[in-house]
């Protein structure tokens, strides 16, 4: 059932569109991710959710109620900025409160509050410190913190994690996700980070140029992209047009169609022949060579050229395995079912 | 080495201008009628009219500092919604206001509030009680107000324009309203910019001359006027007793100055709080 319901809201700026006519529907307790590049409409479709600004068009309705002509603090939204936006004069534990005093609730029970979140984010330590002291790890988990003392009907993240290093940024990714789910809060998080993004989403909205590209679960939108920009801006693909495919493979496909680099795999190195035709287990093998080599942490990424075209093929990097050299002649073996022609 | 020598003509102006000068105020200060002692001094501080002027000039100038900021707090904090266009137009204002002082500007309060000025015959003519005598005072705060809310909102504009729009966001969707923001976070989160500003339009008001003298000549008793008319009195002069009265003020206006430095430097030692990458 639909917790947050967003029908066909736009926003104009001057004669520019930046909304167009979005329509998303979140489930109670749900993780979304509104990923994108930048000016893609992301971060004013989630600054229209919290009332930081007027959408031109449509409905926003939270649980039971229409939101989007209320004011923001009428909303019962919590929000997480990418600089953290804490309060500089204030401490960790007065930074907390601030929000619970404008309840009204009594000294005992804010002082509750502030100390069992601040329990839940492993900063009591840090309750009396002030946000210059904090290290930007430290000062974005104050900020959640604060988000989530108010027990928010909704949690908005905005490029939560963008202005910490890369360490850090992973920490805190688990982390998110830990809180996340045991607090159970519906959350919408935006990110340009594609990583972030399928990590930690249950479900994902792909925009482009105001629009919602594609909604679904990660797994969905890595290997089933429902569009060319979609395929193009998730993961590192072979993004293939049906006349590059029926060249490799020999199969005629209705539209271009996605390999994702790891379902491309080593069959035999050197002095093998190439089948071109379909195997009948459904596997196909193409002959290549490989023209470039490079390290990426977990995987090995290789560059291989194959009748006319530069695969990109990913392998695990194990220590014990043989790096291919360039120059390398090799025989891939890919799976039918591998090939995802993106629907046009 | 040459490159020094180009710091050269900077090092000479400041001695010409400043050291020369001053070290003259402070030498001839010490000579009282052709002795050297401190006699100029202890003539000032245990004289009744100098002790006087002093009252009225930090009182003077402490208020119209207070009523500065206190409107160009609102004013900054009004502007800072504003498109650019407005914005624009009220700094250009400002800029102006805060450069009209002098004969001008007493002129101009004259001609308003003066014995015939407009608003003067105005309430006379729908007796309304208000009317108030411009050559006192409160003529003179009203004067000196005109250039110290110019100025504090001049300088103050681009101190609240450092404030990030994302913590004002961040409080409004906690339900803090405006007012509390301000009161809260806002005008704390910048006391260290806004006590410098201050003590600006204190020193502001401390140094005014022409617009006093314009307005009130020598009928109220500020030190500026004091010491103009011991340089160029035409019933008794005494320019080294003017020099200690100058060296005074220069005090007067050093131990605020030097406070909020002391204030400043402690809050420094933990790293700037205003600073951290809040954009």
């Amino acid at each position: 059932m639909s917790y947050l319901t967003i029908a066909n809201v736009s926003a104009t700026y001057g004669a520019m569109t930046i909304l167009d006519g979005i329509e998303l529907s979140i489930g109670q307790g749900e993780m979304h991710i509104l990923l994108g590049p930048s000016g893609c409409g992301k971060t004013t479709l989630l600054r229209s959710i919290a009332g930081l600004t007027a959408p031109s068009g449509g409905e926003i309705r939270l649980g039971d109620r229409r939101i989007d002509n209320l004011p923001p603090k009428e909303r019962g939204i919590a929000m997480v900025f990418q600089h953290y936006a804490l309060f500089p004069n204030m401490t960790v534990r007065q930074n907390l409160a601030f929000g619970l005093e404008q309840k009204r609730l009594s000294r005992a029970e804010v002082a509750r509050k502030v100390d069992a979140t601040l329990a839940m984010v492993a900063l009591e330590q840090r309750a009396d410190m002030r946000p210059h002291q904090l290290s930007g790890g430290q000062r974005q988990r104050v900020a959640l913190a604060r988000a989530l003392v108010l027990e928010p009907a909704l949690l908005l993240l905005d490029e939560p994690l963008s202005a910490l290093d890369a360490q850090i940024r992973k920490r805190l990714r688990d982390e998110l996700k830990r809180i996340q789910r045991e607090s159970g809060l519906t959350s919408i998080l935006v990110t340009h980070d594609q990583d972030e993004a399928l990590t930690l989403g249950d479900r994902v909205s792909v925009m482009n140029a105001g629009r919602i590209a594609q909604t679904g679960t990660p797994r969905e939108i890595y290997h089933r992209p429902d569009s060319l920009f979609v395929a193009g801006f998730i993961g590192d693909g072979n993004l293939l047009t049906p006349d590059e495919i029926e060249r490799l493979t020999g199969i005629r496909t209705s539209g271009s169609a996605i390999i994702q680099p790891q379902d491309l795999r080593f069959e035999s190195v050197n002095g093998a022949t190439a089948t071109m035709a379909p195997a009948p287990d459904g596997e196909i093998h193409v002959q290549g060579v490989v023209t470039d080599v490079s390290l990426s942490g977990p995987t090995i990424r290789y560059l291989v050229e194959a009748k006319g075209l530069t695969l990109k093929v990913e392998a695990p990097n194990r220590y014990d395995s043989a790096e291919l050299s360039t120059g390398t002649t090799v025989r891939l073996a890919l799976r039918k079912g591998d090939i995802h022609v993106v629907p046009n | 080495m040459r490159m020094r020598l180009l710091a050269l003509p900077l090092i000479v102006a400041f001695a010409v201008l400043i050291l020369w000068p001053l070290s003259s105020v402070v030498i001839d200060s010490f000579d009282a009628k052709g002795e050297v002692s401190f006699g100029n001094y202890t003539e000032v501080l245990s004289s009744a009219y100098y002790q006087q002027s002093f009252i009225t000039t930090l009182w003077i100038s402490a208020l119209t500092t207070v009523i500065g900021i206190v409107f160009g707090i609102l004013l900054a904090i009004a502007l800072r919604a504003r498109g650019r266009g407005v914005r624009r137009f009220a700094l250009a204002f400002g800029s102006m206001g805060a450069n009209f002082a002098g004969v001008p500007l007493a002129m101009a309060i004259i001609i308003l509030f003066g014995m015939n000025g407009f608003f003067t015959i105005l309430v006379g003519k729908l007796g309304l009680p208000g009317a108030f005598n411009v050559y006192s005072i409160i003529g003179l705060t009203i004067a000196y107000c005109y250039f110290q809310i110019a100025l504090a909102t001049l300088l103050l504009t681009p101190a609240f324009d450092a404030v990030p729009v994302e913590i004002e966001e961040a409080a409004s969707l906690m339900g803090v309203s405006s007012a509390r923001f301000w009161a809260r976070i806002g005008v704390p989160m910048l006391a260290r910019q806004i006590v410098a500003i201050a003590i600006l339009l204190f020193a502001n008001a401390m140094g005014t001359f022409a617009t006093t003298f314009a307005l009130t000549g020598t009928s109220v008793n500020v030190v500026t006027v004091a010491i103009s008319s011991l340089v160029s009195g035409d019933i008794f002069s005494d320019p080294n007793l003017a020099n200690a009265i100058s060296l005074l003020l220069l005090i007067v206006l050093l131990v605020p100055i030097i406070a909020s430095q002391i204030i400043a430097g402690e809050k420094r030692l933990g790293k700037d709080p205003s600073a951290g990458p809040q954009r």
